[in-house]
């Protein structure tokens, strides 16, 4: 295996490969930054760019582009409160106070690092676990998935601070929101009335965009017209000390090696997706502080546990892609199209067949976090001066941005529509003190912990007994039923 | 008020005849402006991936640019209704699978139907099949049904309309199966190969699993390129799915304008870079039919489907 990676070093360490990884990562950041874009709009808009590459530039720029695009969903969260994608929205938890505080660029710094630790070490679990550990996604059914996914959200209703309560609503909203469309079983329609554009459910992205990011902004704007000045991001910053020593970030290892095999572990599994890792990663942090109330008033644990976690699955979702052929995630499975398009055939024999292009995707990986870090870095700075414009003109391009990013990949305006409507119920909510991102991530959620329960039901109604042959889905029920009552206890 | 009329009415008269000679230059000049294709399809599915090349090599037989336009949702539904109403201009066609345009029609709530598509042509044909891990206990479908009779088989399908076709296998062979939804290749594959489920539906995705998973009946009407001794579900039930990719317009559009159409498909899907995508990355046989014959192709489909439908629903 190491033979292998020299040789797939030799292979990529190309100034080509180089140019189009920094491209990728260059494009990723900047897209993933923009509300309303993120790593599978950019993916899916750049793929085919890549038609005239070669066949490792073109993986490599589509590996850069989802590392970027991961990290750099941060930027918007830390500056502005406005999440550019779901998998974002834990950073702006703690992210958005340190940049009220006055510490915008210590936060993105803390954000980058651990964005790029979690996704070496999850690069690196990918390179020598991806044979053995790809039978670990065999053994995960609609049973064990049921029983993550109740733990998921178990754990979530302690995520967003003081009443688990109200946080079970907006998940079990989600969930309901998530029931609207076509029935996983039967087809049927259900609550779509008669309306052809429900019938795949309301579109994701416009309901997260709507409530997280774009209720926000308007937020923001309403507070500028009632205060009557432009409380704006002028200061913020300006007299910052900005450095982040690498051994001050480095304290924090117990979080950053946490956060990064949690995203790894969810990562290998397909479906769970970057968000869920987020939030999981999130929540055990806080679990496990000594002072879990500072999560949420910009303790930089909380940007940490996010982003080394959301990163984290970049590379292991490759584990079951390269493996088995089976997409980790949306993002994954427009690699595995590309994969296609350049000739190599996702599959179990994709590492036996062509061996000699996916070590030099490893290769590339490991090389592109180094470039990462660099290209991260150097964008701070940019970033910087961003937090220091002021609100009126910083929000409405914003604005526009969410519009467009929301109406361009379906070219639909019921989603822009879909969008408005999140805008308003999320500032309801905030408001109320419902937590928007229980809400989402009810919804990202609901709809696979449908169509999972009710695998199960079909498959197992007539023989109960196999659910106690699952000591997976025992763990997790167990755990669900441990955190649950807890909460209750304690009340 | 009297004048304001007069020039109405020239200016109305005026317009029709610019219409009249318009519309008959449309089709003897067409196409003089980009062409726009919709693919009712997310980004990144074989469906698009196919598409876009098409897209081009069509647009440099034609001398313009086709212009592909994604619009996904509702399995392909929410791209044929916009299709279904746009204007039969030859400007407006669609790269679809026939399934997104026969399958809503029968069975939800939509505001197109059978009839509301000119055929233009055929591209190719999705490997449709019923598969197994190879280690099952049956190699074929009539060990399959025996086993069937004794326990009661899972399989995973991956929409309402592959389910309808398994029921209705196992209606004419007197067995009940159970079948457990999942959402496309990526889902199937795992409840597969992991034994969650006793045989499945595939729409293709079992030719990159090699000897790990065996097929064991063709759900088109033909056999399949990769299968060529597993029989057909044509030739054993006298049904089919439908398995056509296929390039529509909607209905209306001038003769001349399908057979310009026609002919630059026919040439396209002769172009290098296509027949490279589509049978040795995508491994789909270029399976190309104008006009007469896959209108003809997909009314014989549809009456199997039609009868399906009445059978299992």
């Amino acid at each position: 295996m190491i033979e292998n990676l020299v040789t797939g070093f030799a292979a990529a360490f190309t100034l080509t490969n180089l140019l189009f990884i920094a491209a990728g990562i260059l494009l990723g950041i900047v897209i993933g930054a923009l509300p309303g874009l993120g790593s599978v709009t950019a993916l899916a808009v750049l793929i085919p760019m890549t038609y005239y590459m070669s066949p490792v530039s073109a993986i490599a720029f589509l590996v850069g582009i989802n590392k970027g695009g991961t990290s750099g969903g941060a930027v918007p969260a830390i500056l502005l409160n406005s999440p550019g994608t779901p998998e974002a929205a834990a950073t702006a938890l703690d992210g958005n106070p340190m940049a009220r505080r006055g510490e915008p660029v210590r936060a993105m710094k803390f954000a980058l690092y651990s964005s790029v630790t979690g996704d070496t070490i999850s690069d690196i679990l990918l390179i020598v676990l991806v044979v053995p550990f790809a039978a670990i996604a065999l053994q995960f059914g609609p049973l064990e998935y049921t029983a993550v996914l109740l733990f998921a959200f178990a754990l979530l209703s302690g995520i967003s601070g003081d009443n688990p309560l109200k946080a079970l609503v907006a998940i079990f909203a989600g969930i309901f929101l998530s029931t609207i469309g076509l029935d996983p079983i039967d087809s049927s329609p259900r609550m779509t009335f008669g309306n052809i554009n429900l019938y795949d459910g309301l579109p994701l992205t416009a309901l997260a965009i709507g409530s997280l990011a774009l209720a926000s902004v308007v937020e923001q704007l309403f507070d500028m017209r009632r205060d009557g000045v432009d409380s704006g991001y002028v200061n913020q910053g300006a007299n910052e000390n900005r450095a982040l020593p690498v051994r001050e970030f480095l304290t924090y290892w117990k979080t950053i090696l946490r956060s990064s095999m949690i995203g790894s572990l969810v990562g290998m599994l397909p479906g769970l997706g970057v968000t869920l890792a987020a939030f999981l990663s999130y929540g055990q942090a806080r679990r496990a502080s000594k002072k879990p109330d500072s999560f949420g008033t910009g303790n930089p644990e909380g940007i940490i546990a996010t982003e080394a976690a959301n990163s984290a699955v970049v590379g292991s979702n490759l584990v079951p892609t390269i493996a088995l052929g089976i997409p980790g995630n949306i993002a994954a499975a427009l690699l595995i199209g590309a994969f296609i398009i350049h000739g190599i055939v996702p599959g179990p024999f994709m590492l036996t067949m062509h061996g000699d292009v996916i070590y030099a995707l490893f290769a590339s990986m490991i090389m592109a976090n180094f470039i990462h870090l660099g290209l991260g870095r150097m964008g701070i700075s940019v970033w910087g001066h961003v937090a220091r414009l002021p609100k009126w003109a910083v929000l409405p391009p914003v604005l526009t941005l969410c519009i467009a990013g929301v109406y361009l990949p379906g070219q639909s305006g019921f989603d822009v529509a879909v969008m408005l409507v999140f805008a308003v119920v999320g500032l309801a909510m905030r408001r109320t003190g419902f937590p928007v991102v229980c809400l989402v991530i009810g919804f990202l959620l609901g709809g696979m912990f449908e169509t999972s329960l009710r695998q199960s039901v079909l498959l197992y109604s007539s023989t109960p007994g196999v659910v106690l042959g699952s000591p997976i889905a025992i763990g997790f029920f167990g755990l669900a039923v441990f955190i649950l009552g807890r909460a209750v206890v304690r009340k | 008020m009297t004048l304001f009329t007069r020039r109405g009415a020239i200016l109305a008269l005026a317009m029709t005849a610019g219409l009249a000679t318009g519309s008959t230059g449309a089709a003897a000049d067409y196409p003089s402006k980009p062409i726009t294709m919709v693919i009712p399809y997310r980004a990144g599915g074989s469906t698009e991936t196919m598409g876009r090349i098409v897209a081009d090599a069509l647009g440099a037989e034609l001398g313009t640019k086709v212009v592909v336009k994604t619009r996904p949702g509702a399995g392909g539904a929410v791209g044929a209704t916009e299709v279904a109403a746009a204007e039969p201009d030859g400007y407006t066609i669609m790269f679809a699978a026939s399934s997104s345009l026969l399958w809503p029609p029968l069975t939800q709530d939509v505001a197109f139907d059978l009839d509301s598509f000119q055929y233009v042509a055929k591209v190719t044909e999705y490997q449709q099949a019923i598969v197994a891990k190879a280690d099952a206990p049956f190699d074929t479908l009539d060990e399959l049904i025996a086993q069937a009779g004794d326990t009661k088989l899972n399989f995973a399908d991956q929409s309402a309309m592959s389910r309808a076709y398994i029921n209705y296998i196992g209606k004419e062979r007197g067995v009940e199966f159970t079948g457990i939804p999942t959402k496309g290749g990526g889902e199937m594959v795992p409840f597969l190969l992991g034994g969650k489920v006793d045989f499945a539906w595939s729409g293709g995705v079992h030719n990159r699993y090699g000897d790990k998973i065996k097929v064991l009946l063709s759900m088109n009407a033909q056999r399949l390129l990769a299968s060529p001794d597993v029989p057909s579900i044509g030739e054993m039930f006298g049904v089919s799915m439908p398995s056509q990719a296929v390039i529509v317009a909607p209905k209306g559009i001038p003769a001349e304008v399908v057979a310009t159409l026609e002919s630059a498909i026919e040439a396209a899907t002769k172009d290098d870079e296509v027949v490279d995508m589509v049978t040795n990355k995508l491994m789909f046989p270029v399976a190309y039919l104008g006009s007469e014959a896959i209108t003809a192709e997909i009314s014989e489909t549809a009456a199997g489907l039609q009868a399906v439908v009445a059978a299992t629903q």
